[in-house]
């Protein structure tokens, strides 16, 4: 994780100094708390049941869902960095099938989630921490991906 | 999936896990809920969230700013992209509390009730057309936006900071309705207001 380099700026082509970055600057808190948000959701001090591997996969599944093809660039990298340790996640498994069946469920659909759904994912050895977990973090990269499609179009048009 | 009714009236919201318990959380689970609204000790969509307490710690004062920070783009016209969103996405939960919070600021529930009762295509001013346009544009299909789409807020008149607000209002509610729908469901409310 590359904590210096905000990823906002970096999807949305924000440099330095120009009229976007400036726009961002107004707006302190929406900066620190989206890049803390990310940080926290993909790189957490305890990660629980949801591994390092597979937070940036169900991340790589929603910006690909999404058609975001920087974002989706940016969670292929940090799968890559992440996988370099060795940490897996079990592809195939009916625990993971069942965890990205839910992500695109959340990502396209979420009107359709049930209680049902919640106690299929339990059967599968994942805590309500977990599942909270997770529930973030696919909200978090729908919220991202908006984000970064709005100050991208301010970015492009500032430097017309 | 819920057939309940789009309202103006207050309802509640029931958890689907197991949710934290104030009387046995930890100190950063209580350090993280009293960043959230005065109600999240007690509030079972707070609780369910402090399952996650790092996550939880940043996204509420993130939501606080995006929704209250003072300038920029009126807190009305935040709530009315809250709603449109909400609408579109099926959060009935989400759309009442802001519902509810743009008829307060504006004295003007009627226009939320149009636009339940006709859609997103109800006629509306300039201002909130623009504003409701770039929230659907922005919830279906973001990767369809364009410069096009500013150009229609910017002649409804909005500048660039308020344009910065409403991006981060929408994106705020792709987060918060999909939080909403699949952690739990609307339920009737037992008392009124909040």
């Amino acid at each position: 994780m590359t904590a210096s380099t905000d990823v906002i700026d970096a999807l949305a082509g924000i440099e330095p100094g120009s009229p976007t970055a400036a726009l961002r600057e107004r707006r302190p808190d929406f900066v620190r708390y989206t890049q803390g948000s990310h940080d926290v959701l993909l790189a957490p001090a305890d990660p629980a049941g949801v591994s390092l591997a597979e937070r940036a996969l169900i991340a790589l599944r929603v910006a690909t869902i999404e058609r975001s093809d920087a974002l989706a660039d940016h969670y292929r990298a940090q799968l890559r960095a992440v996988l370099g340790d060795g940490d897996a996640p079990a592809v195939g498994t009916p625990r993971l099938q069942a965890v990205l069946d839910h992500v695109e469920r959340v990502t396209t659909a979420p009107r359709t989630a049930t209680k049902a759904h919640l106690d299929d994912l339990r059967t599968h050895g994942l805590s309500p921490r977990d599942i909270v977990t997770i529930a973030q973090l696919v909200a978090f990269v729908s919220y991202q991906v908006r984000v970064a499609v709005g100050l991208r179009l301010l970015a492009e048009e500032a430097r017309a | 999936m819920t057939e309940r009714p789009f309202t103006l009236d207050p309802v509640e919201w029931a958890a689907w896990l197991p949710t934290v318990d104030a009387a046995t959380a930890t100190p950063e689970q209580l350090a993280a809920l009293d960043k959230s609204p005065a109600s999240a000790r007690t509030s079972p969509y707070f609780l369910t969230l402090a399952h996650d307490v790092e996550a939880l710690a940043q996204r509420s004062p993130l939501f606080n700013a995006v929704m209250y920070a003072s300038g920029g783009l009126p807190r009305a016209e935040r709530e009315l992209a809250t709603v449109a969103v909400s609408y579109i996405n099926g959060c009935v939960y989400c759309a009442s509390v802001h519902a509810r919070r743009f008829s307060e600021l504006t004295k003007k529930p009627e226009i939320i009730q149009r636009l339940y009762d006709e859609g997103l295509g109800t006629a509306l001013e300039p201002r909130h057309r623009a504003i409701v346009d770039y929230a659907e544009k922005l919830t279906r299909a973001p990767d369809a936006a364009t410069g096009a789409d500013l150009a229609a807020l910017r002649a409804a008149g909005l500048t660039d900071p308020e344009i910065v607000d409403l991006t981060h209002a929408i994106a705020m509610f792709a987060w918060a309705n999909r939080l909403m729908l699949t952690l739990g469901e609307p339920v009737d409310a037992i008392r009124s207001g909040e």
